[in-house]
């Protein structure tokens, strides 16, 4: 019986490998198993969940392997979530979305004009070579930020007109301007023992990192694993729980999942909603997932703009034959079932997308859009979309037939456009199904991609904000951040939308550092976006990670710091 | 016999610059490229992105950067990792023991089982046993290695379990995990990948065998042999095999490359940190330096060792280097 199952698992992934064009049936539901999961011993009753113990060793899988061990030069996500086991910022988010201070005593004080924000730091932190935290590290974290050979993002930093340090435990920085995400700046530190900002790429701490967090590299076997012991100057007595943390080099998520399952690593990083029927079988054998709602959506962009590639910069030029109709939006919005595409592909696992900034401490949640096919038809017999012979509408010979692409070879993408397509067929859209690999889909303006030229009708992918939504808001609907050939495909605006409201709103929320006032902004700009229907959210992504029942305390920022923000507080029960 | 010689060596260099150009050229103009890890993210400026477009020298013009590339290649530097900022060569070392090791053993396995098996199922021609190792040899030229090498950790590191409940044998890595090194431990590892890579290959030179060694014992010298009185054994082994492994030989010498090159599936799905994972990782990274690196070696070997080849034909059979 076991053995047919785990037959099963291979064929599915077999299958799965093998033709990426392939059969399009939903992925198997996991009904049988669940059933002897409750069969399945009781996992760790005999240990209190609220009392950790001290010592053991949890191996990690990914299927990613970092390169690099220097925040300022990482260019993955798995880089960035490894750095934080050791790295810390004076600020961390957590598994809510909210900052909380790790190195600061707590978050900043700012001034009324929003320029000046001082922080108190802890004071008898140590690096791990035994120096201590100051100021000065800070400074010269910002500093390696701004410096040629970086690979971080030096927006805001730029902004820092001084950084100063009147003692060694409080830092004031000053900005030239409003930098409204600031906290972002904040959020991890470099040693200024670490060596010449020139020599930056040769740093010995780029493999053998300094740090000041729970846990410090002792062993990197490079493709294989890296090992992670205790540092014996962290601040927290008794902290952290366990001895080590093991980051092991997985060739596949398939692989990680079977090996999960047997016990071989105790958490699989980076998990999808996909995985979700597996997980499910899995929990007889001991495997639990923890997940975290990243604020990222899986939508829908509707091009207002026409897709014959002349990318304007006002769509009303040479607008959409049939998207830049608002009507014919909120008929498509009104036809789409999200809750039906939630429970049928996701298992219920995730909530149905309804805002452009659902989670966090700009979180502005929205009602689901309604579903409903009487309204949708009336909209679209009302914009004067006649139903045809063949069960599509048309208006003045135009038929309504729109593409819609998505990255190929995404299995959970494939079933939903296919989804998409039934239910819009039933009001008389005609959906017709063109993806393309994800480097064509999100190539760049010089590469001729189709969503900075506008050369397509809808596309599906996942964005969102990070911690702060302001980039993300901007970038995504502000008039200016439409890509054409004068701003040399600048900003991400692909459904060239333009409303000037939200363009005012937007303007005003980036120059100032009132939180409530911001959020306020935000939410309607949020509500706008709902209305005029640029995009249209289909659900909220998840950021999963599996993991062994023994494995405890496991949490996921929706941020780069990832699984690894909490790992003093790990432990096992094994 | 020089000219010929000289004659092939300059051809091989002129190649292998051909080859490098085209490498170059179809990596440099896949889409995305390593760019594209910033490219997304909102938090980036474009004044970022032309800074770090500039560090990684990515603003010259493809033939520049070529160019540039094959200086420093032909004064033995071939730059750093983009993603590690360790020296190209540094990467390669550190994975290179541990190919050889997979690669060499799944070749002293692969002779050790094809050889005989070549040469019986040759002398048994269509018997049972020649029907059964050809049937299983051409399974093993035709499974796909990604699903045979899933099929295997499912069965022997999943579902069949030792006396102590774990799993029979490690699906992954080189040994495992938090424990001090044992040899009975990294065979174990072993057992697995270099079983599948022997597998594979193993069939191909079966088959190899078994059709050269049938051209060769319908030869006149060896029904001459027989007609001796020879023993059977003599037969096979000195007069039939001595001629019929030739062919073997050149196969042999022509798969030398992959030594060094290893093993790309095998070593991805095995979780084996060899060079063809090294090169699979930084494929998907787009990291060129260490994707031209590792190619550029595996063709100068590819072109060194038919080179090889050709000169010892060339010494064998003077016909060759005189047309």
């Amino acid at each position: 019986m076991k053995f047919m199952k785990n037959l099963l698992a291979v064929l599915f992934v077999a299958s799965f490998l093998l033709s990426a064009c392939g059969g399009n049936e939903p992925a198997p539901t996991a009904e049988a198993p669940t059933q002897t999961a409750t069969e399945a011993p009781t996992q760790a009753v005999e240990v209190d969940p609220n009392a950790p113990v001290s010592g053991g060793t949890v191996i990690i899988g990914t299927p990613q392997e970092p390169g690099m061990m220097n925040t300022l030069l990482t260019s993955s996500s798995i880089e960035d979530a490894v750095v934080s086991l050791f790295g810390e910022g004076l600020v961390s988010v957590n598994e809510k979305g909210e900052y909380v201070p790790v190195l600061a005593k707590e978050l900043p004080t700012v001034s009324e004009d929003g320029l000046v924000v001082t922080w108190l730091l802890k004071e008898g932190v140590k690096w791990s070579d035994g120096s201590d935290f100051t100021c000065d590290d800070v400074k010269f974290t910002m500093e390696g930020a701004l410096s040629d050979l970086s690979q971080v993002s030096a927006s805001g930093y730029r902004d820092i007109e001084t950084l100063e340090c009147p003692d060694p435990y409080t830092v004031v920085a000053t900005f030239g301007e409003i930098y409204a995400p600031y906290l972002r700046l904040f959020a991890y530190t470099v040693p200024d023992t670490a060596g010449a900002l020139e020599d930056m790429e040769t740093w010995e701490m780029n493999r053998t990192p300094v740090g000041t967090g729970p846990f410090i590299l002792s062993e990197w076997v490079p493709g294989d694993h890296l090992t992670f012991t205790k540092n014996p100057y962290y601040r927290e007595e008794g902290k952290p729980y366990l001895d080590s943390v093991i980051i092991k080099i997985l060739p596949s998520r398939e692989v990680g999942m079977q090996l999960l399952g047997t016990g071989e690593i105790d958490a699989l990083w980076d998990l999808t909603e996909a995985d979700f029927p597996a997980l499910k079988q899995m929990e007889a054998d001991g495997v639990a997932f923890v997940s975290t709602v990243t604020g990222e959506n899986e939508l829908l962009s509707l091009n207002f703009g026409n897709n014959d590639g002349s990318a304007p910069a006002d769509p009303s030029t040479n607008p959409h034959p049939v998207l830049y109709d608002l009507k014919v939006r909120e008929a498509i919005q009104y036809a789409i079932d999200k809750q039906k595409i939630v429970d049928a592909l996701l298992y219920g696992n995730v909530k149905a997308g309804n805002s452009a900034v659902p989670v966090g401490t700009f979180g502005c949640p929205q009602p689901i859009s309604e579903f409903s096919v009487e309204k949708a038809n009336a909209l679209l017999d009302d914009a004067g979309w006649m139903m045809g012979d063949d069960g599509i509408r048309a208006k003045d010979g135009v038929r309504m037939s729109l593409k819609i692409a998505t990255t190929t070879g995404n299995q959970l993408r494939e079933q939903t456009e296919q989804v998409l397509a039934e239910m819009l067929k039933t009001v008389g859209i005609e959906l017709v199904i063109e993806n393309v690999p994800s480097d064509v889909l999100f190539a760049s303006w010089e590469s001729d991609g189709m969503r900075d030229h506008g050369t397509y009708d809808i596309v599906m992918y996942t964005t969102g904000p990070s911690t702060d939504p302001d980039s993300h808001l901007y970038s995504s609907f502000h008039s200016s951040e439409i890509p054409t050939a004068d701003n040399e495909g600048t900003g991400s605006n692909f459904s060239r939308y333009i409303n000037a409201d939200v363009d005012s709103w937007l303007d005003e929320a980036s120059t100032i550092t009132d939180t409530a006032r911001r959020k306020e902004l935000y939410c309607k700009v949020i509500e706008q976006i709902n209305k005029d229907l640029p995009r249209i959210y289909l659900y909220e992504r998840l950021s999963i990670m599996g993991h062994r029942a023994e494995f405890h305390g496991l949490k996921i920022s929706p941020t780069f710091v990832d699984f690894a923000w909490d790992a003093a507080n790990w432990w096992s029960s094994k | 016999m020089a000219t010929y010689f000289a004659r092939r060596i300059l051809q091989s260099i002129f190649t292998l610059i051909v080859i490098s150009m085209i490498l170059y050229g179809l990596i440099s103009i896949v889409p995305g490229g390593f760019m594209s890890a910033y490219t997304e993210r909102a938090d980036f400026t474009p004044e970022d992105l032309a800074r770090i477009r500039a560090k990684f020298g990515l603003d010259d013009p493809i033939p520049v950067r070529y160019v540039k590339w094959l200086g420093n290649m032909l004064t033995g530097d071939m730059g750093n990792s983009f993603s590690t900022k360790r020296p190209v060569m540094q990467e390669i070392a550190d994975r290179l023991p541990n190919t050889l090791l997979l690669m060499g053993l799944m070749m002293v396995c692969t002779l050790l089982v094809a050889i005989p098996l070549g040469i019986l199922s040759a002398v048994k021609q269509y018997t049972w046993f020649d029907h059964v190792t050809t049937t299983v040899a051409f399974a093993g030229q035709s499974l796909p290695v990604f699903w045979f090498g899933l099929l295997l950790i499912i069965v022997f590191a999943v579902t069949l379990r030792g006396a102590d409940g774990k799993p029979l044998l490690p699906g992954s890595g080189m040994y495992t995990l938090g424990e001090p090194f044992s040899l009975a431990d990294r065979i174990k590892h072993l057992i697995l990948p270099v079983s599948m890579l022997t597998f594979v290959s193993a069939a191909e030179y079966m088959r190899y065998l078994r059709s050269s060694m049938l051209d060769v014992i319908n030869e006149d010298y060896v029904r001459t042999a027989r007609a001796k009185g020879l023993s059977e054994r003599l037969v096979i082994y000195k007069h039939a095999l001595r001629n019929a492994i030739i062919p073997l030989v050149t196969l042999i010498a022509l798969d030398l490359p992959s030594l060094f090159g290893g093993a790309l599936f095998t070593e991805t799905i095995f979780a084996w940190p060899g060079i063809g994972r090294l090169y699979f990782t930084a494929a998907l990274k787009t990291d060129y330096p260490l994707v031209m690196a590792v190619l550029m070696i595996e063709s100068a070997l590819i072109i060194a060792s038919s080179l090889l080849v050709d000169f010892i034909y060339a010494l064998l059979d003077p016909r060759i280097r005189l047309s």
